[in-house]
């Protein structure tokens, strides 16, 4: 009997038979559940369908795109002749014709994801009590805390992706994430805490490393604790970055530099390969797979181009090795494509983002680390961050704890940090054993959202903090 | 090219089907139910390294579907118009899933909208293909002619048309139909090994001469943003002024004024909640919004719960007027009506939010305002992290310059700190002059005293 994969390929295998040219469909169907409560009532609950299939195609070496919610040949084919107008009207302009597409390592089969039983079991008044047992009937742990925040959401995916040349495959993943947020109060001053997770897979990976209460006591225990504490010292100084702020670290300052997209318009990494850029501890990769333990946030098999996604090491022992690409780019460069096409939902082109992005472990443990530091910050809980062409990045964390002659003594306000992308991976001179993948709930903006993950070990290097200048 | 005569026809065909399943659900015993829908016809050129990219035709129909039950809440977002019913029941059976009722959800009672002029403009029918074919020639021209440096990573120009409609079993019904015709660019400056930072600019307008003459504007302003941010260097912190400008401005009042919404407010999550009628600002900042002017990008008659809008004071002289409510918040603030501030679209419930901000002007003039006395930095992009709870900001500056003792210094590395609930009541200076922003809001420039710049330890 045909599974839904099979009939899906079959639909869109037919919609191109007679064509001559490149055509790349893409069927996507995405079922988003979200679930929010706060003080004691439920504040929004919500389902969001978007199914259509988007079409690709490459006419005098231009990009022609259309898509369609109406699923049924007639349409699809339709939104075929108007790709192909688009890209015939529009290559008078294109100055650098793209080349036919050499063939890349195309997914052929179904890929059923992990987990999406255990997920889609759960009734949704199951899902609905959880949050709302975390949120709180309005009373709070602490005198201080004014208010819990809590909310659940998974997206849930099926896509199916053929081309003339070969992509023959339907893959489906879930993911759930979970979030709690808590405000502190006190003289005037308020504070925040947050704490989320995410993965892709079942609701056991969820919460294999935290139950929701201990989130919310982490929460709330942030909060309270930031009431009391200061901006700490501005400039440069030594820190120890937590897996998450890591994984921040990674994203931003590395990995949207070797996107091959911003390579080509001038990023910090262009004309860098086969340099040593970075300390000779760090090797870091992106990957569409979860390596090291299932889970993992970004994690696609495919790509939105019917690639096989793969592990790609973007830097060995500190020298650059490669560059995230699409098929196009892969062809500009001569080299296959890692995978990394990736489109938001069927209506969005597919753009080249990363997936997993980390840095491996190394040799030392955490507790060496603060040890061996005379004057620094522990930095942990990833805010946001963003990335510039120049190399120069910025991301901010929720708590610094300072660090004098190898202990902790005491929390300062989390800020912003920066510094230059490669300087920073320079400056690294100690990493830790331990792994984590920590940015599950994190999404990526480049004019479309997309599901990222990111991790590492503790690492040790040198950035600049904003902060007071006494 | 759909035409205005093709939106309206396709308009009243959805209006009529959509009060089809609304009387259908209220037969079948579903007293509250709401569908907010949107429809667009986009064709956009997008640009990448300074090429084209791809080129996309597309229709798109979006239902937001809200159902309320006992005085709990469902809703459910779709694509298809043939899952329109079902997605009425799956609203249903969302809001019987909770056992909460409260007795401030319920759809609000119709009101009497007032049209806005100039939402789409006739002309815009015969705005074609080659139109935006053209509008890219000119972003390739003065890129090559004057800006030969600055590399678009990526950008775009499009023309949008389509409605928005809203109908509800209360009897609310309106929509609007809107075209217009847009352009943006993103990159940075070259210059051998020296790499600037990221700038953008967009144009936009309602039909080919105000969009040309706004294009115009945004390309040189794009060019000079990224030329501006080559040659950067390192500085010294200091504790002293920052001078925003507009765009950095808008962006820096986002989380005043999501203080300001009923829902922060009823949450706790607001320092104002007590504070109507008090000063919270500087006396120098005042701010009002009006979603009534013709032509702007950011008007309309209605707000996303078929309420009509208005113009009104929201902060003036530092003095807090108006807070933003949507129907349920204003009944849970003990108010009769929503000020007509109920924000989003046929994706998401209703939130709560200011339309079309404009901030009035100051006394000073811009070129003094450039001139500080003191050691000042000019933002012209914040790259960092705000908090609206707490008022605490931090992040890098971009595109940024030092001013001191008469010259402009291109700044890099550079962080800003401080908690904008403080830095609002050091304002000094508000210029005369403002900026257009998104053919939307105006926004002057504003200078702050007394903030932490943190730079490198040494200059280099």
């Amino acid at each position: 009997m045909d599974t839904i994969g099979d009939i899906l390929r079959d639909f869109l295998k037919d919609c191109i038979q007679n064509e001559s040219g490149f055509v790349e469909l893409r069927y996507h169907k995405k079922e988003a559940r979200s679930i929010s409560a706060e003080r004691g009532r439920i504040e929004n609950t919500q389902l969001k369908f978007r199914t259509g299939v988007a079409i690709r195609v490459l006419v005098n070496g231009t990009w022609g795109f259309s898509y369609t919610g109406e699923i049924n040949k007639k349409s699809v084919q339709a939104a075929i002749v108007s790709a192909k107008k688009s890209a015939q009207l529009s290559s008078v302009l294109r100055k650098e014709k793209i080349p036919n597409l050499p063939p890349a390592n195309f997914a052929v089969g179904s890929f059923i994801g992990e987990g999406i039983t255990e997920v889609t079991e759960k009734t949704l008044e199951e899902k609905i009590a959880l949050v709302m047992s975390m949120a709180g009937d309005g009373s709070f742990p602490s005198s201080r805390i004014q208010s819990i925040a809590c909310g659940y959401s998974e997206i849930y995916e099926e896509k199916a992706i053929v081309t003339t040349d070969g992509a023959d495959v339907f893959f489906s993943l879930i993911r759930p994430e979970f979030r709690i947020n808590a405000v502190a109060s006190q003289n005037g001053v308020m504070q925040v805490g947050s704490e989320s997770i995410g993965v892709t897979g079942g609701w056991t990976c969820l919460f294999k490393d935290f139950q929701p209460a201990e989130l919310r006591e982490k929460a709330c225990k942030t909060a309270t604790d930031l009431l009391d504490s200061k901006l700490p010292l501005g400039g440069t100084q030594t820190v120890i970055l937590a897996p998450s702020i890591v994984g921040l670290l990674v994203h931003e300052a590395i990995g949207h530099t070797v996107e091959a997209d911003f390579v080509l318009s001038g990023s910090a990494a262009a004309g860098k390969l086969g340099q040593q850029v970075a300390s000779h501890l760090v090797t870091l990769c992106d990957s569409g797979i979860s390596e090291f333990y299932t889970g993992a946030g970004g994690s696609i098999p495919v790509d939105d181009e019917g690639v096989l996604t793969e592990k790609t090491t973007i830097i060995e022992k500190g020298v650059l090795k490669s560059y995230l690409h699409n098929r196009e780019t892969a062809e500009k460069f001569g080299v296959k494509s890692t995978g990394s096409a990736r489109a938001w939902e069927f209506s969005d082109v597919p753009l080249i983002r990363m997936r997993n992005t980390y840095i491996e472990p190394g040799n030392s443990s955490l507790q060496e680390m603060i040890d061996a530091t005379k004057s620094g910050y522990l930095l942990e809980g990833p805010k946001n961050g963003q990335a510039d062409s120049n190399g120069e990045f910025m991301f901010a964390v929720q708590k610094a704890h300072r660090i004098e002659n190898g202990k902790i003594v005491g929390l300062v306000k989390g800020v912003s940090s920066s510094g230059m992308a490669f300087d920073v991976m320079k400056e690294v001179d100690m990493v830790s054993k331990e792994f984590k993948w920590d940015l599950g709930s994190g999404y990526c903006g480049k004019g479309q959202p997309a599901k990222v993950d990111a991790g590492g070990p503790y690492i040790r290097t040198k950035l600049k903090l904003g902060g007071t200048n006494e | 090219m759909i035409t205005y005569q093709q939106i309206s026809s396709k308009l009243e065909e959805t209006k009529t089907y959509v009060d089809g399943v609304i009387s259908k659900a209220k037969k079948d015993g579903i007293s509250q139910v709401e569908i907010y829908s949107a429809y667009s016809v986009d064709t956009e050129l997008s640009i990448e390294k300074n090429d084209i990219s791809t080129s996309t035709h597309s229709e798109d129909t979006n239902f937001g579907v809200r159902v309320i039950e006992n005085h709990c809440q469902g809703f459910v977002t779709t694509n298809s118009r043939d899952t329109l019913y079902q997605s009425i029941e799956g609203a249903r059976s969302i809001a019987r899933s909770q056992n909460m009722p409260d007795d401030c959800v319920e759809l609000p009672e119709p009101r009497s909208i007032h049209p806005v002029d100039g939402l789409y403009l006739t002309d815009l029918d015969t705005f074609g293909f080659e139109d935006i074919l053209n509008s890219i020639r000119k972003i390739f021209s003065v890129r090559e002619s004057q800006f030969p440096k600055v590399n678009i990573d990526t950008g775009s120009a499009s023309v949008s048309k389509g409605f928005k409609f809203i109908a509800s079993s209360t009897g609310v019904m309106c929509s609007e139909i809107r075209g217009d015709i847009s352009a943006s660019f993103f990159g940075m400056a070259v210059d051998g090994n020296d790499i600037g930072s990221f700038d953008y600019d967009s144009a936009t307008g309602r039909n080919m001469a105000m969009f040309q003459k706004n294009l115009d504007h945004a390309l040189v302003s794009f060019g000079e943003k990224c030329m501006g941010s080559l040659n950067a260097r390192s500085i010294q912190g200091f504790r002293g002024s920052i001078i925003l400008t507009p765009d950095t401005v808008f962006n820096f009042l986002g989380d005043l004024l999501s203080s300001m919404t009923g829902t922060m407010i009823r949450k706790k999550r607001s320092k104002f909640g007590d504070k109507l009628g008090q000063q919270v600002t500087s006396p120098l900042l005042s701010i009002f919004e009006d979603p009534l002017i013709p032509c702007f990008t950011g008007s309309t008659s209605f707000d996303r719960e078929g309420m009509p809008t208005e113009a009104k004071e929201i902060i003036t002289k530092g003095v807090i007027h108006q807070f933003f409510y949507n129907h349920f918040e204003a009944k849970k603030a003990g108010l009769q009506q929503s000020s007509g501030n109920a924000s989003g679209g046929s994706s998401s419930t209703p939130g709560c939010g200011p339309k079309q901000l404009q901030i009035l002007p100051g006394k000073s003039h811009l070129q003094d305002i450039l001139k500080p006395t003191d050691k000042t930095i000019l933002v012209n992009r914040f790259s960092g992290t705000s908090d609206a709870v707490s008022g605490d900001f931090s992040g890098s500056v971009k595109g940024s310059f030092l001013l001191e003792g008469g010259e402009k210094i291109p700044v890099k590395e550079v962080i800003i700190s401080g908690n904008m609930y403080e830095v609002l009541n050091r304002i000094t200076d508000v210029s005369r002059e403002r900026k257009l922003l998104g053919s939307s809001s105006h926004v002057p420039w504003i200078k702050f005293a007394d903030v932490d710049i943190t730079g490198t330890d040494e200059n280099c």
